[in-house]
């Protein structure tokens, strides 16, 4: 369960303060799907990074499955990370010249998950993607849905409490992109509990909750009848 | 974790074969030329420091000295004296005199340059030098001024082919004198000693020398030797009080012995070593700069990578590790190969002067130590730079 209270993210270079999140207060439960949408400059970013746990906020509390995220030393933020967490880019951000499989298990090798167990896990993973037959080809040798299929499996793989997918269909066409979100729907079903950041609304419509954020604060968060 | 670290390095050695092998020539070449340097100089030693003892042992050389005057330095290097060492000497024994002199042997149509010594029979003991065929002079030779020949071998071969020599006729030119001779004894091979190549003279007695061929009263050199049981040093200083009693001055003659010529080989081949090694040893350092700098542009260029890793959840110190272990692995493969390399051109140089391969293990220790330590200390500043990335602007890294 995701615990937001009152999150303020303020930016300073140099003398120019840029407070990025103005008091963001939110829940989410267990096994929801939720989208956060917003224009660009809106704050979506941040708090996506904030509650990836990549950075910690100026104040306010984040708790993730009870845990305070703000008190956390990097080393524990790194662990979080690693076991709550997994992510899924706009870019992929898969490793280059590394074969898929190997790209899945990272996450294993930094909990210190032995050799033959990472690749069974990561064979599983991508299997249940769909690319059990592509689990030695580099990302360079597939197309763009499959690298992100790729990464689905990778953020998968340390079965996290949160899946964190940011415009996850944005460098994909219309199909790909409506593939791609019938596997988080999919994921969903199983009892995954995902949150994705986009802009497109065409996109958003696939998660239950919509939270739209403006200027650093909440606009608007609606729950959709099913 | 560390066998991971290690398997993650070398895979991001493996996929970058061309940086990888650049940043690794400059250690390559900085630790193979350690190694050969160090390896050449000790074969180079050994080899010199080895012909010094096939000369004989504990030799002591007495030279005339530039002397004082205008007088012939030559002066009082008489055959007498050596009676006189004998008796004042108790710890030198066999004084053997040498004087040589540049001629022409002919045989028939064949003639060849060479150089004539006289000397005694005590001149074989002297340089552990032995007849093959016939005989060496002998104190008969001596006394009655005998035009008897012992041939260097290379001299038998070019006058006499596989002919056997002995008894044979040999006229030795020297100026206007043409002096007939019996060959009496061919010599083993010796090859190149530190007095010249023995091969290629030819022996007589050096009172046949003195009357006949030089027509004066002076040699050139004695050599001497330290009676078994005495003291170098303490035979040496023997002769050097008769020389002095016996000459007057000091600059009338030189006395030197082996152990002082391998003495000052060791100091000038161990200063030029160490020279070298230390030109080698700034060579590992610029190699270690290669290492500094292909490390530094490793990790901006894997800025993406690093916030990746980041946020699957690598620590710092597993970044850290990720990025030393393959600075250290660059150095530590650059040294083995370096090591192979050097052991190479080593193994060259060695067999084109046929002489005895010395590897040396601490310069190989040392090298390889050298340039781990390099890999390691260039390695942790990229390596701490790439461990502080922050995980968000990593990750928006272009």
């Amino acid at each position: 369960m995701i615990e937001v209270r009152n999150l303020h993210k303020i930016f300073r270079t140099g003398e120019i303060e840029v407070e990025a999140l103005k008091g963001v207060s939110f829940k989410i439960e267990d096994g929801e799907f939720t989208a956060i949408m917003g224009p660009s400059g809106s704050g979506k970013s941040t708090l996506m990074h904030l509650l990836g746990c990549l950075d910690q906020a100026t104040s306010g509390n984040y708790l993730l499955d009870g845990v305070e995220i703000n008190e956390l030393s990097d080393n524990d933020l790194a662990v979080i990370r690693n076991k709550k967490i997994g992510f899924v880019f706009q870019q992929f951000n898969l490793l280059a010249r590394t074969s898929a499989w190997k790209n899945v298990e990272v996450p294993l090798i930094y909990r210190g998950v032995r050799r033959k167990a990472r690749r069974a896990k990561a064979k599983e993973m991508l299997e249940k993607v769909g690319l059990g037959h592509r689990l030695e080809h580099n990302p360079n040798e597939i197309s763009g849905g499959q690298r992100q299929r790729v990464a689905i499996a990778r953020a998968l793989v340390n079965d996290p409490a949160l899946i964190l997918a940011d415009e996850p269909t944005g460098n994909l066409d219309t199909t790909t992109g409506g593939e791609i979100m019938d596997i988080f729907q999919e994921l969903n079903q199983q009892g995954h509990t995902i949150l994705m950041v986009t802009h497109e609304t065409e996109i958003a419509r696939a998660a239950r909750r919509i939270i739209s954020l403006r200027d650093g604060l909440i606009e608007s968060d609606e729950v959709r009848a099913s | 974790m560390i066998r991971e670290t290690i398997r993650m390095a070398l895979h991001s050695l493996k996929i970058n074969k061309l940086r990888t092998f650049l940043s690794m020539l400059g250690i390559i070449i900085g630790v193979a030329a350690v190694i050969a340097i160090v390896s050449i100089g000790s074969s180079a030693q050994q080899e010199v420091a080895g012909q010094i003892a096939t000369l004989g042992s504990d030799l002591i050389w007495v030279t005339p000295g530039r002397g004082s005057g205008t007088a012939n330095p030559r002066e009082g290097f008489t055959l007498e004296v050596i009676d006189f060492i004998d008796l004042y000497t108790p710890d030198i024994v066999n004084v053997v005199p040498e004087i040589t002199t540049g001629v022409e042997l002919v045989r028939g149509d064949t003639a060849v340059s060479s150089t004539v010594v006289g000397t005694s029979p005590g001149f074989a003991k002297a340089n552990l030098y032995f007849p093959v065929l016939g005989r060496f002079l002998e104190n008969d030779d001596l006394e009655q001024r005998r035009n008897s020949l012992v041939l260097g071998s290379e001299i038998a071969r070019e006058l006499f082919d596989r002919d056997d020599p002995l008894g044979l006729r040999v006229r030795i030119d020297f100026r206007s004198r043409r002096l007939n001779f019996t060959v009496v004894g061919v010599m083993e091979d010796k090859g190149q000693g530190i007095m010249g190549n023995l091969d290629n003279r030819v022996y007589i007695p050096v009172t046949t020398h003195l009357q006949r061929l030089n027509q004066e009263n002076y040699v050139d050199l004695y050599y001497a030797q330290a009676a078994p049981e005495a003291s170098a040093q303490e035979a040496r200083g023997q002769l050097e009080y008769f020389f002095l009693k016996y000459l007057g001055e000091e600059n009338r003659y030189n006395i030197f012995s082996q152990d002082q010529i391998l003495e000052v080989l060791d100091q000038v081949t161990g200063t030029l070593g160490l020279m070298l090694a230390g030109i080698a040893g700034i060579s590992l350092l610029v190699g270690g700069i290669g290492i500094m700098n292909i490390m530094l542009v490793s990790v901006t260029e894997r800025t993406r990578e690093i916030g990746i890793r980041k946020a699957l959840g690598a620590k710092k110190r597993q970044i850290l590790g990720q990025f030393l272990v393959e600075a250290l692995a660059l150095s530590g493969i650059g040294g083995v190969f370096g090591i192979g390399l050097g052991w190479l051109g080593t193994f060259a140089v060695t067999e084109i002067g046929g002489w005895m391969l010395v590897m040396s293990p601490i310069s190989i220790m040392l090298a390889f130590g050298f340039a781990l330590a390099i890999g390691l200390f260039f390695g942790i500043y990229p390596a701490v730079k790439a461990a502080r990335l922050d995980p968000v602007q990593a990750l928006s890294y272009e």
